[in-house]
């Protein structure tokens, strides 16, 4: 019972601040918001006893967050919104579509006859043994392509955003 | 209700305010936000599958791992972008990007 409860309260947690990020003018704002509600997810894996996903996610989102609230604030003209500038869209037609996706996967997970439910998992010494063997065996060159695509797009990044000389 | 029909509740309605920012925002940032929310609803329906259906497979936690490396190479390549187009017209405002669709 206690884990559906700390589920419920992080994923209320993380869709509150969730919405908040689209609430606010301010962009450090809405960056600090989505850090809340990467955290919360976090502590819905934490939750859902998945103790090294929560922590690696705790952690990779803080950094990932900080960076994207220093980028807002280098690419703001107004990054604390104090001029209430307006930067949406279609608004009605994104609503539409939010609103049916969420309808959709709702119904899914609804509708969805999910088998018997697992009550038990291993400790977290032997799910990290396990997905250490997994990543090491089975999933060996799922990794290494996963590695090898973050180090390419990061050289791709740097080989796109670095000053042009004009030419001569 | 079953505790993982709750977390793919929670999932489905995290993925429907990324979209729905992704759509709605003009500027580059903040729609690399909604994107980023939709990365972490398809995270938590992954953490729960392996929860509460297979916890004994753990390619479902491998699964994680991919799509977190997913959402920072997103990061990256999308702040790349953003720099460069920075640099080049001194915004990061999706309306006034329009000669990008070639």
């Amino acid at each position: 019972m206690m884990p559906t409860i700390f589920i419920a309260l992080f994923g209320a947690a993380a869709i509150w601040f969730g919405v908040r990020v689209f609430q606010t003018s301010s962009m450090v704002r809405s960056a600090l918001s989505l850090l809340g509600a990467m955290a919360a997810i976090g502590g819905m894996f934490l939750a859902m006893e998945a103790e090294f996903l929560g922590v690696l996610q705790l952690m990779m989102m803080a950094t990932e967050m900080s960076i994207m609230a220093i980028f807002m604030v280098m690419y703001m003209m107004d990054p604390g919104g104090l001029g209430q500038m307006d930067m949406s869209h279609q608004q009605r037609e994104a609503l539409a579509a939010g609103i049916v996706a969420t309808l959709l996967a709702v119904a899914v997970a609804l509708l969805v006859n999910w088998g018997t439910v697992a009550k038990e998992v291993d400790s977290t010494t032997v799910q990290l043994r396990a997905l250490g063997i997994e990543i090491m065996e089975r999933s060996m060159l799922l990794f290494e392509t996963v590695g090898v695509t973050i180090l390419v797009s990061m050289i791709a990044a740097i080989a796109v955003a670095v000053a042009r000389e004009p030419k001569r | 209700m079953t505790t993982l029909i709750l977390a793919l509740i929670i999932g489905a309605v995290l993925f429907g305010i990324g979209l729905y920012g992704a759509l709605s925002q003009t500027n580059l940032v903040m729609i690399m936000m909604g994107v980023e929310l939709m990365l972490g609803a398809t995270m938590v329906n992954l953490v729960a599958f392996w929860r509460f259906l297979h916890p004994d497979v753990y390619a479902g936690q491998m699964f994680v791992l991919v799509v977190m490396t997913v959402m920072a190479v997103e990061a990256a390549v999308g702040f790349g972008l953003g720099t460069a187009r920075f640099r080049a017209k001194g915004s990061v405002e999706m309306e006034e990007a329009a000669e990008l669709k070639g």
